[in-house]
Formats: C-alpha cells, sequence, structure tokens
C-alpha cells in the first residue's frame, strides 16, 4: 500500500481547499469523493419500524421467569434421584399447579363494566386496542391471539361510559373495529369505532 | 360566593396546568399553546375539556401534524359550543352539565339530526340522556329513520325503562334486522314488547375472569 | 423541539423511559437508514445488515437508560451497531461480496449512465470489502455517515489519532484498487 501525498488527505479532512491541488491530487480526491457519494445511496428496504415495535412489545422474560416456565411444562426427563430428592421435585410441581401464574380476575366496581374486544386480522403479528380509555396510548391493550387462528380478543375491565377507538395493525396500521357497527369521522380525515361499556353490576 | 370565585379562579390555571402536563411529549410542541388557550376558553365557558384533550392525544397517537391537530382540536370545541347551545334552547338551564354537553355532542357526531335530539331531551327533562341517545343513534345507524328511532326510545321511557336498559331496546330491534324482518316490521315487534324487551347477556364468568385493567398512565 | 414540531432525540428518549414505549417508534424511524446504510457496507449484504439493525434497536431500547447524553443518541445507536457488525464479521470467514449485493441484471430501459454508476458502485463496494473491517468502519463512518473525529471516537472508543490513521489507510488502500480499475 502506497502512501499518498498528504495534500490529498488535508482536502478530504477539509484542511485544504481542492481547487488548489494539481490536476493529479485533484483527481485523486474527486474519485475517493464520488467513491464515497456512490456508498452513501440508501439501500432500498422496507422499514425496520414494525419488525422492532414488535420486539420491543414482548416482555423479555425475566430470568426467574423462565427457569419457572421450564418447570412447569411438560418434560420428558428421566433421571435417577434419590426417593428423597424425587419427593422434594414432586412437592415442588403440586405447590406451582396449585398456584397458578395467571391472576384471578379483578374485583369489578359500582361504575365499571367490561369491553370485549375482538377482530379478525390474520397474519398479524401484534393488535391493539387505542383509544379514549387509554389516552390514546398505542401499547397499553394488547389484543391476543391465543388459538392462532387470526381472531385477536381482549377483555378489559373499564369505567361505564362511552368511547373512541380504533385497532392498531402490526404497530402502524390503524383500522377501525368492523364489528363495532357503531362509526364517527374523528377530524383527521378517518373513522373512530364506539364502545359502550355498560357498568357490570346493574 | 366569595370562595366559589376563589375556587373558580384557582381551578381555571390548574385544569390548564394539569392538561398541559398529559399533552408534553405525546403532542407536537408547537401544537400546545394554541391547544391549551383552547382548553382554557372550554374551562372558562364551563363546558368539558377532556373532549379537548382526548382529541389532541388521538392526534399525537396518530401521528398527525400540529396545525391539524389544532385544526381538529378547534372543530371539537365548536362542537361542544354547538351541543351547549341546543342544550339551552331545548330548556336546560345554564349553565349546562358538562355531562350533557358530551351527550349531545355525541349525539350530534353521530350523525342525529338536531330535531330528533331535541326531542329525545324533551322527553327526558332530567338528566343523564346519554343511554337513550346512544340508543337512538345505534338504531340510525342501523338505518331506521331517525325521527321513527326517536319514537321507539321515547316510547320505552314512556314505559319506565331508563338508561343502559335503553340499549337493550335498541339492541332487540337490530336484532330483528338480522333475522330478516324490515325495519319497520323490527320497530312495531320491538314496541310490542316494552317493556319486556331481552336484557343484553351479562359477561360470562369465563370473560370477567380474563378480563384485565389496562395498565393507568404514567404520571408525567 | 425543532421548528417543524419534531421532538428532539431528548426528548423522545425522555418519553419513552417515562413510560410511552410506543414513541421509540419515532427513533427507529428517524435512524435506519443511516444505520442500515452504514451496516450493509460493513457486512456486505442487505439482510445480514436488516437483522443487525433490528437487533441493535432492540437493544438500545433495552437499554436506553444507559444512554448517557440523549441529546447524543445518534452516535449512541451507531456504536451499537458497530459492535455488533464486528462481533457478526470476527464469527464469519472473509467473504466476497454476498449475492445479495450482486451488481443488478441490466435492465432494457436502464440508462448507460444508471449502468455505469451501478458497475462503479459494485467495484467501490468491493473495494471496500478488501478494507479491514476497522479501516472500513472508519471510512464508512468519516465518509459516507459523515461523523465528525469526537463522534467517531465516541462510536468506536478509538483515539483521535488512531481513527485518522485508519482513515487515511482506508483512503489509500481505496485509491489504489479504484486507479488500478481505470
Amino acid at each position: 500500500m502506497n502512501a499518498i501525498d498528504p495534500r490529498i488527505h488535508q482536502a478530504l479532512d477539509g484542511e485544504l481547499a481542492p481547487a488548489t491541488l494539481s490536476g493529479e491530487l485533484r483527481q485523486a480526491v474527486e474519485r475517493l469523493v464520488t467513491a464515497a457519494a456512490l456508498l452513501a445511496t440508501p439501500i432500498p428496504a422496507a422499514s425496520l419500524e414494525s419488525r422492532v415495535m414488535v420486539l420491543i412489545r414482548r416482555p423479555a422474560p425475566s430470568r426467574a421467569r423462565r427457569l419457572l416456565r421450564w418447570f412447569v411444562a411438560p418434560h420428558a426427563v428421566t433421571f435417577r434421584v434419590r426417593p428423597v430428592w424425587s419427593l422434594a421435585f414432586a412437592a415442588v410441581v403440586a405447590l406451582l399447579t396449585l398456584f397458578p401464574m395467571r391472576r384471578e380476575g379483578p374485583d369489578i366496581g359500582e361504575h365499571e363494566g367490561i369491553a370485549q374486544f375482538v377482530g379478525r386480522f390474520p397474519g398479524a403479528q401484534s393488535v391493539h386496542a387505542v383509544g379514549s380509555f387509554n389516552d390514546w396510548r398505542p401499547g397499553s391493550i394488547a389484543l391476543e391471539d391465543v388459538d392462532q387462528d387470526g381472531v385477536w380478543r381482549a377483555t378489559v375491565v373499564l369505567p361505564a361510559g362511552a368511547y373512541e377507538y380504533m385497532f392498531v395493525v402490526d404497530g402502524e396500521r390503524w383500522v377501525p373495529d368492523r364489528l363495532a357497527e357503531r362509526l364517527v369521522a374523528d377530524e383527521f380525515g378517518r373513522e373512530n369505532s364506539i364502545v359502550i361499556v355498560r357498568p357490570a353490576r346493574r | 360566593m366569595k370562595l366559589w370565585l376563589g375556587l373558580a379562579l384557582v381551578a381555571g390555571p390548574l385544569a390548564a396546568q394539569s392538561a398541559r402536563a398529559r399533552l408534553e411529549g405525546r403532542v407536537p410542541g408547537a401544537a400546545i399553546p394554541v391547544i391549551d388557550s383552547l382548553i382554557q376558553a372550554a374551562s372558562t365557558e364551563g363546558l368539558p375539556t377532556e373532549p379537548l384533550i382526548q382529541k389532541a392525544l388521538e392526534g399525537g397517537a396518530k401521528l398527525v401534524t400540529a396545525p391539524r391537530i389544532v385544526a381538529a382540536v378547534e372543530v371539537s370545541l365548536g362542537q361542544l359550543r354547538d351541543a351547549r347551545d341546543l342544550l339551552i334552547r331545548a330548556g336546560d338551564e345554564p349553565p349546562v352539565t358538562p355531562g350533557e354537553v358530551t351527550t349531545v355532542t355525541w349525539a350530534l357526531r353521530r350523525g342525529l339530526p338536531r330535531p330528533v335530539v331535541e326531542r329525545v331531551l324533551a322527553a327526558l327533562p332530567r338528566a343523564p340522556r346519554a343511554a337513550a341517545m346512544h340508543a337512538v343513534a345505534d338504531l340510525a345507524a342501523h338505518h331506521f329513520d331517525p325521527d321513527s328511532a326517536a319514537d321507539l326510545i321515547i316510547a320505552a321511557i314512556g314505559q319506565g325503562l331508563q338508561r343502559e336498559r335503553l340499549l337493550d331496546v335498541s339492541a332487540a330491534a337490530a336484532h330483528e334486522l338480522q333475522r330478516g324482518r324490515s325495519h319497520a316490521q323490527a320497530l312495531a315487534l320491538v314496541r310490542g314488547e316494552l317493556p319486556n324487551v331481552p336484557a343484553s347477556p351479562k359477561p360470562t364468568a369465563g370473560a370477567v375472569a380474563r378480563a384485565r385493567r389496562p395498565p393507568a398512565p404514567t404520571p408525567p | 423541539m425543532d421548528v417543524t414540531g419534531a421532538p428532539s432525540d431528548a426528548e423522545v428518549v425522555a418519553r419513552v423511559l417515562s413510560g410511552d414505549g410506543e414513541a421509540f417508534a419515532l427513533v427507529v424511524r428517524r435512524y435506519e437508514a443511516g444505520l442500515l446504510r452504514f451496516a450493509a457496507r460493513m457486512l456486505g449484504g442487505r439482510d445480514a445488515a436488516a437483522d443487525a439493525v433490528a437487533e441493535s434497536f432492540v437493544r438500545a431500547y433495552r437499554h436506553l437508560a444507559s444512554c448517557r447524553d440523549p441529546a447524543r443518541l445518534r452516535t449512541w445507536l451507531y456504536r451499537i451497531v458497530a459492535n455488533r457488525c464486528k462481533s457478526h464479521l470476527a464469527r464469519r470467514p472473509i467473504a466476497d461480496v454476498s449475492l445479495d449485493e450482486a451488481p443488478p441484471v441490466a435492465d432494457p430501459s436502464d440508462t448507460a449512465a444508471s449502468l455505469e454508476r451501478a458497475e462503479q458502485l459494485a467495484l467501490v463496494r468491493r473495494a471496500l470489502a478488501r478494507l479491514s473491517p476497522e479501516k472500513r468502519e472508519a471510512f464508512l463512518l468519516k465518509h459516507v455517515e459523515g461523523l465528525s473525529y469526537e463522534e467517531m471516537a465516541a462510536v468506536t472508543g478509538e483515539r483521535i489519532p488512531t481513527l485518522k490513521m485508519r482513515v487515511h489507510r482506508a483512503r489509500e488502500a481505496l485509491l489504489q484498487v479504484l486507479e488500478e480499475h481505470e
């Protein structure tokens, strides 16, 4: 590798005006500037936004959680243990299944009710309900497709009343809830759905 | 009287302060001062401010530009003022209840003609009219003629049905449509059933067990 | 906040750290093009670059609280991507330009100028691939991503004189290849 005239470096570092250079040196500067410009062409690619947002919405499981999941899931394991240890193992498994990880349903207050959100979005990676019940925060109410059949659901406790909302699919597509049968203009060129939450007690 | 005035003077800026705090970081900064002044105006006029805050938050979440968010909040304020005027014309004594302003705003936004809204207000001289209004609007959304829809709901009110039970009336009429009846038949059928329209099913125990509360918004 | 009303990086970071995770989408949108280009030029392939950058964003989100100066978010992101690229390169054997970066098949509608440009780009990419990862990184950060030497020091953890030397050597090596193919 040959060292080049230091003035080329100076020109490229902005310490020397290229116009002051002789023909050959100026050509070298231009070659490198052109090469950089060519490399600066943007890479044609789809936006990474939805891919990234789906990944960050998945909670990173804590080590304890992961360990627990392994423990509770069925495993085909044969191992020789001393009888006393196998009893201890059985006791721990029994304990874990007696106290399911999923918490029981909430106490519903007098002026609260339940809203059930359902939508068909086959192929979706995530679906959220976003509206005036959660200050239009896109992440806070996630629907789930438990059966992997493309039907996403969420059941939410909310104060009784009427709310506007939309579904956000894959973090970027805003769609009204077609099943809701109540639509209203959002003043932004689209339509929101309306859900009316009735008090559960009455 | 003095204490009340004092509270009113303090409540204005305090309300604005908490509105600002909810908008910061969610709505483009350039829009916040203008939206703030619109919220202040609503507050001074005794109108509900929450619809304006929600509209701004909605615009921020939908990544709408600052000028369009401001325009939408202005439209919303205009709707609130319209609703207030309608309430006063229909006989509500000023100052009108903010909750009723919200109710009438919903009704107008959902496309109910003003005369129909006024009829429902007159049929229920005392608040709250939210369920009645939504019930009529639900019927209109199913392409029932708004006046006929109001007839049905007003008849239900006359038979002692109130609040959420009125939503059962519109649900029953929609159900008849699904069964293949015409709009006229559906109305007649449900009218004949009053006051014994079927109640909507309560959420199942499974649904209740599954229900989650959305996380509380983090304080700004 | 700038005149267009878009929140500054510091504002967006504050939003995310105070619980509005969705605001991170703004960060992705703002920086993905530059980071993707940098990673693609480092790794020689678009798909590998997309993986590296997506993983880097996720890592950045999870460690956002450790970004000491949110006003220099961009530099911090480049650091994460640069490290990821270097680990990736250390693991794999030296490869030629990968298939998905091969020069595009000529399209009859291509003008002579765009064809020539495509060939030139292919040449430059091959030249770049012959540089060691450190020199390649230095050239790309300086001349393609437009970072200052101070910013490059923050990205690489190297001292400025070291970086200057790497950039100089990179220029020399590239010039040699470009002149050979006159």
